[in-house]
């Protein structure tokens, strides 16, 4: 029997992290899909654009994307696991699906999903109760970096300069990005936890030129500078001439036949 | 008779007034100063205007041979891109507010300094670039000292002031030759006294967790070695910062705590260009 189940809470609380969780438990088909949620009165929604799917359809190959129409009405088989991710920065009113913000149903009904069970972190004890923050004001800011890669060492020092507060008070990043070995990294961060999260996609490119794989950089907090933000990414990523500086030798070891003992 | 000796003034000039009011405090006259002089700080013309109006005799750092040959001299030292972006921006900003009479002073400055058994150095006997880092190979530490002549050797330029003691320090040769030696290699054992290093620390750019200044005062008498930590007025330096164009993370960075640019991973790198 197929399930669907909303998932919502503010920034940072550990939305993809369990449904990730729940989809790695499941035996049976599963979908996912992120809606953008609603800005309230100073606090700006963050543009995901896709960074969760990408990384949970990196950890769990064969996600549905439950965003595509063509994914969302297809038959499914009686197992499917559907998880709808929403960012909400407020707690509902009311318990299970009558707290249900009711703004998302026209786009759920295009895509024929209705959900069996909201659970709210903050609210439904079923979820880890850390990290459920309430925001004030909450600015957000995000850059597409698709076929941008990083100078491994440079990009350790952007991150703990942004998440340190160099370029505002930063409460929440999280990003998709490509090192030129052909890796890409999960990071993440939020200000109620002690240290970022980095973690290896599962797919790794090829050391051949730039990857095509979604990558892109998310930040939410207060008095943000974008300016200071994009001037130090630029002094990070990678020409197309440095890139195969560094990526000719790993071709080269690649091609080598390796030596028996 | 106490000694002070600085290094790494990195154009702060309210860290180096700060650091020189200790001094005089303290009723020390006599001052080395182990280079750096310039580079990523907002005052370089006030930094060195001050020290050659102080008559300190001061050694030649990186920065300061930088400013004068150009940026070829150790670009490759940096750790990251973006540390070498910053690093040239820097030099660009502090080559064009530098003035030709300061630059002539810096190319004027020797590359050590020799006081009886006290050699004075930015970053090593060999090169102004070579870290000399606290947990340094022993034997390799030894040698620099030992093959400089100097009892005591002075440097700077890792921004983190130590006092390294090289004790019960041996050499230990194997000589294979023709003839007798050829089939009975002759070993030969050399024991060498206690050396010494000190390093100094940074003035205007710290490495060793707060934004204090440090230097070390050097009693020559007892041979005993002090560092000091000199709070200052960090604020005025980050707001001189932001006034003179320089990145804003720049005084970030300061306010904080960090280096500017973190040392590159290869502590005994020596740029060969």
């Amino acid at each position: 029997m197929s399930r669907t189940l909303l998932i919502s809470g503010p920034p940072g609380c550990g939305k993809t992290a369990w449904i990730l969780s729940q989809l790695q438990r499941h035996d049976g088909a599963c979908g996912y899909l992120r809606l953008a949620g609603f800005a309230d009165e100073g606090l700006q929604q963050a543009r995901d654009g896709g960074i969760d799917l990408s990384f949970l359809q990196d950890q769990c190959p064969g996600l549905l994307d439950l965003g595509d129409p063509d994914q969302s009405l297809a038959p499914h088989p009686d197992s499917l696991l559907a998880l709808i991710e929403l960012p909400q920065f407020h707690s509902p009113h009311q318990a299970g699906l009558a707290g249900m913000d009711r703004r998302i149903i026209p786009e759920l009904d295009a895509l024929h999903l209705q959900p069996d069970r909201h659970l709210h972190f903050g609210r439904d004890p079923e979820l880890p109760p850390q990290d459920t923050l309430d925001f004030s004001v909450l600015n957000t800011w995000s850059r597409t970096l698709t076929s941008s890669v990083w100078d491994p060492a440079s990009l350790s020092s952007f991150w703990f300069e942004l998440v340190n507060g160099a370029y505002g008070d930063v409460y929440r990043a999280k990003a998709v990005m490509n090192l030129p070995d052909g890796r890409a990294f999960f990071c993440n961060w939020m200000v109620s936890q002690s240290g970022s999260q980095f973690l290896p996609l599962q797919s790794v490119a090829p050391p051949q030129g730039r990857p095509d794989r979604l990558s892109r950089l998310v930040v939410q907090g207060r008095n943000l500078d974008p300016a200071g933000i994009e001037a130090t990414i630029e002094d990070c990523l990678l020409s197309d001439a440095v890139l195969e500086l560094q990526q000719a030798p790993l071709r080269q070891r690649q091609q080598q036949p390796s030596r028996s003992t | 008779m106490a000694h002070a000796v600085i290094s790494c003034l990195h154009a702060n000039l309210a860290a180096l007034e700060a650091v020189l009011d200790d001094i005089d405090r303290l009723g020390i006259t006599s001052i080395t100063c182990l280079g750096d002089l310039v580079g990523y700080g907002p005052q370089p013309n006030e930094v060195v205007e001050l020290v050659r109006a102080r008559s300190i005799p001061t050694c030649q750092g990186c920065w300061d041979e930088d400013i004068i040959e150009g940026l070829n001299s150790c670009e490759c030292s940096y750790p990251s891109q973006l540390a070498e972006r910053r690093g040239q921006l820097a030099h660009h900003w502090t080559a064009a507010a530098l003035s030709d009479d300061n630059k002539a002073f810096l190319a004027s400055l020797p590359l050590s300094l020799r006081r009886d058994n006290l050699l004075f150095v930015h970053g090593s006997p060999n090169s102004q670039h070579e870290y000399l880092l606290p947990d340094m190979d022993a034997f390799a530490a030894l040698e620099r000292v030992e093959t400089a002549g100097a009892d005591t050797l002075f440097c700077g330029h890792t921004h983190r002031p130590y006092v390294r003691d090289l004790c019960n320090g041996t050499i230990q040769v194997r000589v294979q030759g023709s003839g007798r030696t050829a089939i009975h290699p002759e070993e030969r054992q050399m024991e060498l006294p206690v050396r010494r290093i000190v390093n100094a620390g940074s003035v205007g750019e710290p490495r060793h967790g707060n934004t204090n200044a440090t230097y070390v005062i050097h009693h020559e008498d007892s041979g005993r070695t002090d560092i000091r930590e000199v709070p200052y007025d960090v604020e005025r330096t980050c707001r001189a910062i932001e006034a003179a164009g320089l990145p804003p993370v720049f005084a970030w960075r300061l306010r904080h705590g960090f280096e500017y640019a973190e040392r590159a991973d290869d502590a005994s790198h020596v740029c060969e260009r």
